[in-house]
């Protein structure tokens, strides 16, 4: 179960005010890293629903964005079909073998799970990698991005298409509050806690977890679509498991399971990127010794330590504040 | 409501079901009874289908469903409490509650709706909060209330399914004697339709509930009858009351 609290409308509000103001602002470079920084968001958003409220770690949600990627991409050139369709259709593809993954995966746990994800996205990407439909390691281009010429917006434009993709994310975020607050959503939440006890209570755990796995996968395929539009052009690189890998360490830098955390992961993640990488080519080792930090403090990444930190605080000032004078003082030592 | 046929099982040479036959009729109450390890608890998983008989079968409402998994026999109406408490720890007592209620009213895969916002769900959810006593701590979380309270609510949960029969593994178990006397005027209250079958080590608690009662000792029923044959059974008190009512 997904809540809010004062501080996580606090950080949204926050990074959304500074991804408007980045759009409207930004010249050409800074809205490519701002796009690029909210189709990692997207993903992953994806991948903390599956592992930071189901136990479900992932390491083949690149993959199933790059599956998302090809096919948009196959549909909309190769086939010919129009955008708004081959999105659909991609989504809704990539969410299908997302829930047979799923499915097969439910009934093994931690390294297994994880074990078996890998293997499956490791033989999406040797077989993009392989069927010369995919265009090989030469890729594909000429992909389209949406047209919305029809109510004025051109999304070629750079900042359109960063305005778009934010108000995708927007939209992404809304519905997977909507999905782990729903009974799906607790049942996850009850499966990740205690799945011998749903089971004994007459839960077809499997489907729980294919049903999710499923959804997951469509946003992580909503994002390989926006990725392929966006660089107008895909290779199976796109597909490689450190893709996955990267998504991992930004959910666990951010904080499993907070979905805000993620966020905030993303938004680090790709401006520490290209801040160091300018610097310093070696600007893997210096992200690995901050993921190893946030992993040594023992805290939930990076929002899931100021949450342990504040949040709380936050809560109770806020809710004393609105109090009356007289209770104030009854409760005057909490 | 609920039937064994000669139910065997082993763990490698330990026999730990000997050829067990139960039948239990529609809104019967009984008690196992039996010292530590003579396969209550095994017992149990294998009614409920956590553990796979070497033979024999269970029959629920008289159907056989040896063959069902744990999840298709609980959506049957077989419910069960475990000795030690299986809750989810991070959530809140009604939020545990909720979770067992939403599977058997249809809510627990919907996905445009939350589960416990639901008048079916929040109705059910009450009326087990009050059957157990735990409306004082319905927005507690697990790590917040008490051992025994915990254990009311490990019973709660289970109740929350809506069973037609309930299995309780030593509910007491660990509680003190006052809050075991509470437990048990409890489980008294229950609908008299609800058949149930409680594993207990408190032989006096245990008469307080029984209409029958069965001994297990080293896997095997040694014992079945009536609570008032049970106390003069001088088998009985060789295996198991002699020792007890020397403590
Ligand atoms: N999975 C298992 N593998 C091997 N042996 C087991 C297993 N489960 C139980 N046993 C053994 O089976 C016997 C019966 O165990 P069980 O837990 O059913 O006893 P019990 O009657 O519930 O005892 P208690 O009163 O202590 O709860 C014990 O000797 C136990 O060690
Ligand atoms: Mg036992």
């Amino acid at each position: 179960m997904f809540r809010h609290n004062t501080l996580r409308y606090a950080v949204l509000v926050l990074l959304a005010s500074a991804a408007l103001f980045q759009a409207f602002t930004a010249e050409y470079f800074g809205l490519e890293i701002l796009t690029e920084i909210l189709i990692l968001a997207m993903l992953v958003l994806a991948l903390d629903i599956v592992a930071g409220f189901g136990g479900m770690v992932s390491l083949c949600h690149g993959a199933l964005m790059g599956v998302g990627a090809y096919a948009y991409a196959l549909l909309s050139t190769t086939a010919g079909i129009a955008p708004p369709v081959a999105m659909v259709g991609a989504v809704a593809l990539t969410g299908a073998i997302a829930w047979a993954i799923g499915a097969i995966c439910s009934r093994s746990h931690g390294i297994y799970f994880i074990m078996a994800t890998l293997a499956f996205g490791q033989m999406a990407y040797s077989y993009v990698f392989e069927a010369p439909i995919f265009g090989g390691d030469d890729g594909l281009g000429g992909i389209a991005r949406l047209d919305l010429s029809f109510v004025g917006i051109d999304l070629n434009d750079s900042r359109s298409f960063a305005l778009f993709c934010l108000v995708v994310l927007g939209a992404i975020y809304g519905v997977s509050v909507l999905i782990l607050r729903s009974g799906l959503g607790r049942s996850l939440t009850g499966v990740m806690h205690n799945e011998q006890r749903m089971r004994a209570l007459g839960l077809t755990v499997w489907r729980v977890k294919a049903d999710v796995f499923g959804l997951s996968g469509m946003i992580a395929g909503l994002a390989g679509v926006l990725a392929a539009q966006h660089i107008m052009y895909i290779s199976p690189g796109l597909l490689s498991w450190t893709v996955s890998g990267e998504a991992l360490v930004v959910v666990i830098l951010g904080g499993l399971g907070t979905l805000v955390g993620p966020l905030v992961g993303a938004a680090a993640f790709v401006v520490l990127k290209h801040e160091l990488s300018a610097v310093t080519t070696y600007w893997h080792l210096v992200v690995g010794v901050i993921l190893i930090a946030v992993v040594m403090s023992r805290a939930n990444g990076i929002f899931g330590w100021i949450e342990a930190r504040w949040g709380d605080r936050i809560e109770r000032r806020l809710s004393d504040t609105t109090r009356k004078p007289e209770a104030k003082e009854v409760l005057g030592d909490a | 409501m609920l039937e064994t046929r000669n139910l065997d099982k082993s763990f490698g040479a330990v026999h730990v079901t000997r050829n067990v036959s139960l039948k239990l009729e529609r809104g019967e109450r009984r008690i196992i009874l039996g010292p530590n390890g003579a396969g209550k608890t095994t017992l149990f998983n294998q009614l409920v289908g956590e553990l796979t008989p070497d033979s024999g079968s269970v029959h629920l409402a008289g159907e056989d469903v040896t063959a069902l998994p744990v999840a298709k026999r609980a959506r049957r109406g077989l419910s069960r409490s475990y000795q030690k408490n299986t809750l989810f720890d991070g959530l809140t007592v009604e939020e545990n509650l909720g979770l067992a209620t939403a599977v058997h009213t249809g809510n627990a895969t919907q996905l445009w709706s939350d589960s416990l916002a639901k008048p079916e769900v929040r109705e059910i959810v009450n009326e087990v909060a009050e059957q157990v006593n735990l409306m004082p701590y319905i927005h507690a979380k697990v790590s917040e209330i008490s051992y025994g309270v915990r254990r009311q609510l490990e019973v709660g949960v289970a109740l929350a399914t809506r069973p037609l029969v309930l299995l309780m593994d030593e509910p007491t178990s660990g509680v003190g004697p006052e809050m075991s006397k509470g437990f048990h005027d409890l489980l008294n209250n229950l609908p008299r339709d609800l058949t149930m079958l409680i594993i207990e080590h408190d032989m006096d608690l245990a008469f307080d509930v029984a209409d029958t009662i069965t001994v297990l000792n080293y896997g095997e029923v040694v014992f079945d009858g009536l609570p008032e044959a049970a106390r003069g059974s001088k088998l009985l008190k060789d295996i198991y009351l002699g020792n007890w009512e020397d403590a």
